[in-house]
């Protein structure tokens, strides 16, 4: 089953953008021919030691490799979680970072580092009352402002149920209740 | 169309729902003689005028629009907007049974929810759900935190029932 989920997760779009954000690391060994990495100084490697950041996708790699160590990004900080915990709500999470779910958990995945787990799930129980709310009334034409602070796993929360709401508004408002398929349309030039 | 691939879609359109709603049973009021009618799900009738009969609400309205049968509602006005009420009322509450939802269910137990209601929350509930699964799990969460987090009732299976037997 995890093979599965795995290359499910492959081709999965947001899963390849969430691995794209940076994330903090500190290399552990020394590494030649990667001074791109670390722009500090002129030489083209990497010394021990070296804070940097890089994208999940690279650095969970070396972690595993035991090449760098790596840490958690700004976006899950100290006073991201005290304004979580005081109006989880109203917090822009999608400027911490879109994909702030994801990459915590791949994070917590990653290194064992269970700290944040809590601050997620709170965030998302408290979150998720809104999405509910919100996404489910019909008379909204227009997107609320409190769309803007929503991360992408939460905007696709929002969506589904927008959609299945207009689905079932549209049925409702009546329309052609039989549809000529498209092919039907026009008289056809008999086959040679 | 029913059981599309795109995971974010609900499994019914509305008028797909509404084709299986016509199997539900219905009385009409004929208004001529017809003989026993014979269709591959049964047999319904003989009809007899001014007799009422129970058919399935797609030959009802078969009927009624050929003008050979009536139905029985006095007000049909007075009937679509006490179903709007009813629509809006139901919809709060079930907003309100997602709202317990706060950590790992297996199922959420919505009672006596109909298949339209169904349909709607599929979608969204679907997703919650997963994401809770992937957030309120031992490998997220340290030892500690995990009896912290409350989880809501919504967790119950109840009790099985008996799918809707065949004809």
């Amino acid at each position: 089953v995890g093979l599965f989920v795995r290359m499910a997760k492959y081709y999965d779009i947001d899963d390849i953008l969430a691995e794209d954000e940076l994330v903090p690391a500190i290399f552990k060994v020394a590494a030649n021919e990667v001074g791109l990495i670390d722009s500090s100084d002129d030489t083209n490697k990497v010394e021990s030691g070296s804070k940097v950041e890089l994208p999940f996708w690279l650095a969970s790699e070396l972690h595993l490799r035991q090449a760098v160590s790596v840490g958690f990004p700004r976006c899950f900080n100290k006073r991201t979680q005290e304004e979580i915990k005081a109006d989880a709500a109203h917090v822009d999470l999608r400027n911490r970072c879109p994909y702030f779910y994801e990459l915590g958990c791949k994070i917590v995945l990653l290194t064992g580092d269970k700290s944040i787990g809590p601050v997620l799930l709170v965030a998302f129980m408290t979150r998720y009352k809104e999405v509910l709310i919100k996404a489910h009334t019909t008379s909204l034409t227009v997107a609320p402002k409190s769309l803007t602070l929503l991360t992408n796993e939460e905007a696709k929360l929002y969506e589904a149920a927008r959609s299945s709401t207009a689905a079932m508004k549209k049925w409702r408002m009546g329309g052609p209740r039989l549809q000529k398929a498209s092919v039907l349309g026009r008289k056809r030039k008999p086959v040679e | 169309m029913a059981g599309q691939s795109d995971p974010g879609g609900s499994t019914f359109t509305a008028a797909e729902l509404e084709f299986l709603a016509e199997d539900e049973t219905v009385e009409i009021v004929p208004n001529m003689r017809m003989d026993t009618l014979d269709f591959i799900c049964g047999q319904y009738g003989p009809l007899r005028p001014q007799i009422t009969a129970q058919v399935p609400l797609w030959l009802a309205v078969a009927l009624k629009k050929r003008g050979n049968a009536r139905d029985d509602i006095p007000d049909v006005y007075l009937v679509r907007s006490l179903i709007e009420d009813i629509k809006d009322v139901r919809f709060h509450k079930i907003g309100t049974g997602m709202e317990k939802l706060t950590g790992r269910a297996s199922a959420i137990v919505l009672k006596h929810i109909s298949a339209m209601e169904v349909n709607i929350v599929r979608p969204f509930t679907a997703r919650a759900l997963e994401t809770f699964y992937k957030l309120d799990s031992p490998e997220m969460l340290p030892d500690s935190e995990r009896g912290a987090v409350k989880h809501s009732q919504v967790a119950d299976h109840g009790q099985r029932r008996p799918l809707r037997p065949n004809r």
